[in-house]
């Protein structure tokens, strides 16, 4: 269970150096001997939680998860099926399972959101906050020697002022430069974009706050997908809200060719009598108030009726959308119920066959335009009693069962979403912070380097340098094109040392191949 | 209106022929070539013997410079044939036709930014080709694709929605850009071919490419996410086209914690930009296979 120490410090020396100066949450033989059980579980669970392997392995696994559910919405699936017919059984599995709200799902997001918090932001600050605050000065002969590329050079000035020069060079390409003295050696570290390294924290914490805003919404918001009114009604939006909606009028409009040119839909909203927003909304421009907001979802007829019982007793006077349900023996037909406890019946109506091109035999009722069909059924349905049926014309009355019912008029409806969702404000947070922290990772990296200015052998002064890009092409250009600059300004040839070419490694054609030179000072 | 959709036909037509010119200069100079030499030598008999030798060599710098030249034309004629056809529907891009021209052109862009960042030109014989095929299958669409129609109420957008897919779309177009360098690297490694660019320069490519696609996607699913609530009321619904995104969002994340934090470079991250570059397609053309609040974009 234990990491063999050997084997981790090689590892460890694989890794970037920002990585090495975290600190370690890992144990020794000597230390777990100190400690109790309970120390050591904890210990675990932070190094499980710290560990790049396991957050890399828990992405992976979100990935894949999100590829499955998102195929899962797709015919990808049926032709595998289709083509392996074997796979028949696994495929409906797979169609079946609502991977996004199953367990696995949402046991890998809590597992990546904790990860996040602590892997992510609580173990790196202290290693990311020295490399920004207290940045180790002192650097070796060796480093420089075997660093990629590392350059040298050479001046007839004293060491002191040769040390001012480069010092003041670096400062003004808007490096921070700190300086140690080891003997007559200066030890020099300068870096730029340091506070750069600071913009993983925000990414990350807006990670956790897209979390955190879909929980809100999902808690205290409340979203109603068929909120069903018809031109001239006023509903209650309920949920708490204390909040009615009017639908004054609804318009659709068309194209010359037939297809839809727009939908709009005079609302008022009311905070109990009291309008306080009234707006014309369509299809992508809802009406917002506050944290609610109502959309256009969609339309249909409905059919203004008044219900009486035979004794002539109102049961009913409003409209009935239609087209909400259907007639099960045919698809086409719109209908509509409305339950009429006073009189023990559901009433139902079904409308003429919308496609009578489709499947004409399904259309026994054969009805026309301005028909509406009728039928009543007991409620429970248990005391025996058959359905009464019967026909019923625009503006006329029909007695059916025992109900006369009166079609007053056709009139329209709309299908309206009706959400408020809290968590909205949390969500644009965290969307600012994502781009804002993505923005200054990657576009102000850290750039770093280390050097040692001493006396030279023969009088003047030497100065190694090199920059803490390994295998980074982009740093390595920019010391370069740095260095360059540099001897262009001091009137001195820099020395660079590349690492040996392997064939393939060399400079891109049409670039100019830098060769070492070298420069004996007049 | 259908004169303005004609031109724009035709300057996708002429980008076409740049693009299809460019890719062949580009091919030439990556592929490179071969110098045959031949040598008589004449024995002691008086015999002539001739021995023949082929060395490869680096393709000619003529040919790049002719394939850049090329690229620009294609990203102007380009320009154009999207603001003609911008100009004839009053609209952004709402259809599989406009996004693939938009796709194309912002593929050709994206790649004449590196080449010009980086001075290298071989990626151009991946990335071009690439825009050829996509040029290739819009000429496979159905003639009626290229009509403009009336939109539905639906796609009657606000900016934010063009703004939306323009962001996806040089995401994609930067995502392809590091595939081809996942793709030269690859060949460069095994092959260790002199004249392509260094397999540091290639990583490096590769990486910059994703820090500009990888925001960018994040800035795609944060635009859909606005839009989707002004338009669905939600801001998210699990739809497979958002969901797709996410995954290939999930996998650029991947390649960015292996590489910054695991410190992979090289192969391995190659390989995960040419599975992200699979997924960016699978992404791009799931409208086909989708179900769904994004179907209707079928074409």
């Amino acid at each position: 269970m234990i990491a063999d120490a050997t084997n981790r410090d090689a590892n460890r020396k694989q890794l970037p150096v920002e990585e090495r100066d975290q600190p370690m949450a890992e144990l020794t033989n000597r230390e777990i001997g100190r400690r109790s059980l309970l120390e050591i579980g904890i210990d675990r669970v932070w190094r499980f939680f710290c560990s790049v392997r396991a957050a890399i392995y828990e992405i992976a696994f979100l990935a894949l998860l999100v590829l499955i559910g998102t195929l899962r919405g797709s015919s990808v699936p049926q032709n595998l099926a289709d083509l392996l017919p074997f796979t028949q059984g696994f495929v409906n599995i797979w169609y079946d399972w609502d991977v996004f709200r199953s367990i696995p799902f949402i046991a890998i997001c809590t597992l990546l959101a904790v990860a996040i918090a602590i892997g992510g932001m609580i173990n790196r600050a202290p290693g990311i906050w020295r490399a920004i605050a207290d940045p180790t000065i002192r650097t070796s002969h060796g480093f420089l020697r075997g660093a990629t590329p590392s350059a040298q050079l050479l001046s007839s000035e004293p060491h002191a002022s040769f040390a001012t020069d480069l010092t003041g060079y670096l400062s003004s390409r808007r490096y921070r430069v700190l300086t140690e003295t080891h003997g007559d050696e200066l030890h020099v570290y300068a870096d730029k974009n340091r506070f750069g390294k600071l913009g993983t924290f925000p990414f990350h914490i807006a990670l956790i706050l897209i979390m955190v805003g879909g929980i809100v919404g999902a808690r205290f918001g409340f979203r109603d997908t068929e909120f069903v009114i018809s031109e001239g009604e006023t509903r209650a939006i309920g949920h708490g809200t204390g909040m009615n909606l009017t639908l004054n009028q609804f318009i659709d409009e068309y194209n010359l060719d037939g297809s839809a040119k727009e939908y709009t839909s005079d609302l008022v909203l009311l905070d109990g009598d009291d309008p306080v927003k009234s707006e014309s909304i369509t299809v992508n421009n809802p009406l917002t108030y506050r944290s609610m907001s109502v959309y256009q979802s969609g339309f249909g007829q409905t059919v203004m009726v008044r219900v009486n019982d035979l004794d002539g007793n109102p049961l009913y006077e409003g409209q009935i959308p239609m087209g909400i349900y259907h007639s099960t023996a045919n698809p086409d037909a719109p209908a509509g119920t409305i339950t009429l406890p006073q009189a023990g019946v559901r009433l139902t109506l079904i409308g003429p066959d919308e496609k009578v091109w489709n499947q004409p035999e399904l259309d026994q009722l054969n009805l026309q335009t301005g028909e509406i069909y009728l039928q009543t059924e007991p409620l429970g349905g248990a005391s025996g009693a058959q359905p009464e049926q019967a026909l019923v014309f625009t503006g006329q009355s029909q007695q059916v069962g025992n109900l006369q019912v009166e079609f007053l008029r056709n009139g329209r409806y709309v299908i309206l979403q009706v959400g408020n969702n809290p968590g909205v404000p949390i969500f644009i947070l965290a969307s600012v912070l994502l781009v804002g922290g993505m923005a200054v990772t990657f576009y102000f990296p850290h750039r770093r380097i280390r050097g040692i200015v001493s006396a030279a052998a023969g009088g003047g002064a030497v100065a190694r340098f090199a920059p803490m890009a390994r295998r980074e092409w982009s740093g390595q250009r920019e010391f370069r094109r740095l260095l360059d600059d540099l001897g262009a300004k001091l009137d001195i040839v820099p020395e660079i040392a590349a690492a040996p070419s392997a064939p393939g490694e060399d400079d891109a054609p049409g670039k100019t191949r830098r060769r070492a030179r070298t420069h004996h000072p007049a | 209106m259908e004169t303005l959709v004609r031109l724009s036909f035709y300057s996708f037509t002429a980008a076409t022929i740049a693009l299809l010119t460019a890719s062949a200069c580009y091919v030439v100079q990556a592929v490179g070539r071969v110098r045959v030499r031949r040598a008589a030598l004449t024995t002691g008999t008086g015999t002539t013997v001739t021995a023949h030798s082929a060395e490869f060599g680096p393709g000619s710098e003529t040919f790049g410079r002719y394939g850049t030249m090329l690229g620009w034309f294609a990203v102007v004629f380009q320009a154009l044939a999207i603001g003609l056809r911008a100009g004839a529907r009053q609209t952004g891009p709402t259809n599989m036709y406009e996004f693939s021209l938009v796709f194309i052109f912002a593929l050709a862009l994206m790649y004449l930014l590196f080449e010009r960042t980086y001075g290298v030109r071989q990626l151009g014989a991946i990335v071009m080709l690439i825009a050829l095929a996509m040029a290739a299958w819009i000429y496979s669409l159905p003639v009626s694709e290229r009509e403009v129609d009336p939109l539905i109420p639906a796609l009657q957008n606000k900016p934010i929605l063009t703004v939306h897919v323009g962001v996806a779309i040089f995401a994609y177009a930067a995502f392809s850009v590091a595939f081809a360098s996942a793709v030269l690297y690859l060949i460069n490694q095994r092959r260790r071919i002199s004249w392509l660019p260094s397999l540091d320069m290639l990583d490096d490519i590769g990486y910059r490419a994703v820090t500009i696609g990888f925001p960018l996607m994040a800035l795609v699913l944060i635009l859909g996410s606005v839009w989707a609530h002004e338009a669905w009321g939600s801001y998210w619904s699990w739809d497979p086209k958002e969901t797709s995104a996410l995954f290939l969002w999930l996998i650029y994340g991947v390649y960015l914690h292996t590489r910054t934090l695991r410190g992979w470079r090289g192969n391995r991250s190659a390989w995960i930009l040419i599975f992200g570059f699979g997924a960016t397609i699978f992404t791009y053309y799931g409208n086909y296979f989708f179900g769904g609040l994004h179907a209707y974009g079928g074409v």
